[in-house]
């Protein structure tokens, strides 16, 4: 049985070097539902991931420029990308040559289309 | 962060898994409920009910997995409104330990599984050998507590 995310993930692994797309509670650092290339350490991934959008967001909101709706950590060989609104947020790893526009329009179409709140 | 310890060799990786994970208290326990290791307690007597009750809940949640599984759970959370629970085992050559750790928002289950598991390697990699006391007995269990007490709490 596939998960509502199941088609959200899809999408965003189909784009060109997208290598991985998870859901995770930021809360919890836990996987909710993820599609990974072999060898990547999803429940590391996202325990970080969710742990660094936290922050962002608790920062934003200091600096009192109100939710952090997007974080994109660049890396010598690639890109880590978070989004989210509610305890949920998508997070994607990607190597240099994925088009980070057009990934993060799918994440952001992602949280609008509701499939997170 | 102050990490008490009663065997020397506990103290490294326990002290990276306290400044990685940022929980609020860790314990290090013999399913006996002696304690090995602590931090965040202010208290010995608090270390002294927090170990009772994680041998007992270690033992019954054990129990529970083998009758529902053949085997005990690997590892227990208890979900609070502000606070949250871990509770696992850990295996060395001294023999088994059992770990509780406490955390709020500062911290995520994810996080503290994440370094858990390099704890757990780290205590394997640390531990020396089994000495030959073997493990407490029953007559001086009261005896070997107070001591481990007093040494984590600079009483000894």
């Amino acid at each position: 049985m596939s998960s509502p995310f199941a088609d959200l993930l899809g999408t965003l692994v189909r784009q060109r070097g997208v290598m991985g797309g998870l859901v995770v509670s930021e809360s919890d650092g836990i996987i909710v539902d993820a599609t990974l290339q072999v060898g990547i350490k999803g429940n590391v991934v996202a325990a970080l991931a969710a742990s660094l959008f936290r922050k962002a967001r608790l920062s934003s909101a200091a600096a009192g420029l109100g939710e952090a709706m997007f974080l994109t950590l660049e890396a010598e060989h690639g890109r880590v990308c978070a989004a989210g609104r509610s305890d949920l947020i998508l997070v994607t790893i990607a190597d240099p040559r994925t088009n980070l526009g057009l990934l993060r329009v799918e994440m952001l179409k992602g949280l609008e289309g509701g499939t997170l709140s | 962060m102050s990490v008490a310890v009663v065997e020397a060799w506990i103290e490294v990786p326990l002290r990276r898994f306290v400044d990685d994970a940022r929980v609020m208290l860790a314990l290090l326990l013999h399913p006996s409920g002696q304690v090995v290791a602590q931090h965040g307690f202010t208290r010995a007597v608090d270390v002294m009910s927090a170990c009772a009750l994680a041998a007992a809940i270690h033992a019954s949640s054990g129990e529970l997995g083998r009758q529902l599984e053949g085997k005990p759970f690997a590892g227990l959370h208890h979900a609070g409104q502000e606070r949250q629970l871990f509770l696992a085992q850990v295996g060395t050559a001294r023999g088994s330990y059992i770990f509780l750790t406490v955390f709020d928002r500062g911290s995520s289950l994810g996080l503290v599984q994440l370094y858990f598991d390099e704890l757990r390697d780290g205590l394997a990699r640390a531990a020396p050998p089994a000495d030959e006391k073997g493990p407490t007995l029953a007559e001086n269990f009261e005896g070997e507590l107070n001591r481990n007490l007093a040494v984590l709490f600079g009483r000894a």
